[in-house]
């Protein structure tokens, strides 16, 4: 099973024009500007994506980055189990390579 | 006017693992006696919130705490006395901390006759790879606020509403209260800013929706995950499930008190 890599840099990230988003089976191209999070251009663009506190605390926006690089400048929500299995948390996750990013809410 | 009975009462001797039933309790303004008075602190831990529970290691709801002396630690041996003859602002002589020995089982069947021999940590930090610690105070170890209040009926709501089978235990409350008011399964989040008085003597003020995280998504007796409670708790309903409350007035509480709107 592929997945995508999450780092906890925070470092400033390149912005893709475009990503993928997996929710309640549904596939979404979403556009996304320099310096947005995956969460903040999913709900820019209408998208009924889970989330709550936007912190990176509750977890609500934990999602399976099924391929691409994000860095997360806060990651309290995630164990190191689930960062090894691939989730990250959308309302903290910048791109960070060119590479396409695939984002799936259905856990 | 009655508005709704205490269905169960629970407390968790340790923060994050299995909680047990009982048929009443004494809550001071600290909250549930025995509630919480111990935790698990990892050294990489968040500084604010170090606590080591089913968000770092889902099996951990599984293990079980339980009091060498629960039955010591349901009501102050001189509660009567302060009631009595002290009233109204003398607070009770809990037990001394020999009555706060806890033994924990494993999910593995591994038994510690005491959390706090080293043994315990030792092994959870080989099987876990953290630098741990056990905490403790019998104040307790809350997130927020000492009592958390929460209606069976929200279980039973977002499990018609997921169309699966929500345990109420999920919610990790301390008082669950079937409401007189049948129609809104989220009744309690209506009393936030009110008082209540439950049983003879406890009185709380609800001040706060409770905020959930990571640990409502696992079963309490399989640990399984289920992320999508949380999304769906996220997206319908705020990400909100049951309240907190503070104590103005402490006292007992048994299974079955009415619970009255002041």
């Amino acid at each position: 099973m592929s997945q995508g890599k999450a780092k906890h840099t925070g470092a400033e990230a390149p912005a893709g024009a475009s990503f993928r988003l997996t929710l309640d089976g549904t596939d979404h191209s979403v556009p996304i500007t320099a310096g947005e999070t995956l969460l903040h251009a999913a709900l820019a663009a209408g998208i009924d994506a889970p989330h709550t506190c936007t912190q990176g605390r509750c977890g609500s926006c934990m999602s399976w980055l099924r391929s691409g690089e994000v860095t997360m400048a806060n990651t309290k929500a995630l164990s190191k189990r689930k960062i090894d299995r691939g989730y990250v948390l959308a309302c903290q996750a910048l791109p960070s390579s060119a590479e396409p990013i695939w984002l799936d809410f259905d856990l | 006017m009655q508005i709704g009975t205490i269905e169960s009462i629970w407390r968790y001797p340790v923060k994050g693992m299995r909680g047990e039933e009982l048929p009443h309790v004494y809550t001071a303004y600290t909250g549930v006696m025995g509630d919480r008075i111990y935790a698990v602190a990892a050294a990489d831990g968040d500084p604010g919130h170090p606590w080591h529970t089913g968000r770092d290691q889902e099996e951990f709801v599984l293990y079980k705490a339980s009091y060498g002396c629960s039955e010591d630690l349901l009501l102050p041996p001189n509660l009567d006395a302060t009631y009595s003859e002290w009233e109204p602002g003398i607070d009770p002589i809990y037990p001394d901390a020999d009555a706060f020995k806890v033994s924990i089982e494993t999910p593995e069947g591994v038994t510690y006759d005491d959390i706090e021999n080293p043994a315990f940590i030792e092994d959870l930090e080989k099987l876990t790879g953290r630098s741990l610690r056990i905490h403790t105070t019998q104040r307790g170890i809350f997130d927020a606020r000492p009592v958390s209040l929460i209606s069976p009926a929200v279980a039973a709501k977002l499990g018609e509403e997921l169309g699966m089978y929500i345990d109420k235990r999920r919610f990790r409350a301390n008082f669950y209260v079937d409401w007189d008011n049948q129609d809104d399964p989220f009744y309690e989040m209506s009393l936030v800013g009110k008082t209540l008085k439950i049983g003879e003597w406890l009185e709380v003020m609800i001040v706060e929706r409770d905020p959930r995280c990571e640990m409502i998504t696992l079963d309490p007796d399989t640990a399984e995950e289920t992320p999508k409670l949380l999304q769906h708790l996220a997206r319908k309903h705020s990400g909100d499930a049951g309240v907190f409350a503070a104590v103005l007035t402490r006292g007992r509480v048994n299974k079955g008190d009415p619970v009255i709107l002041n």
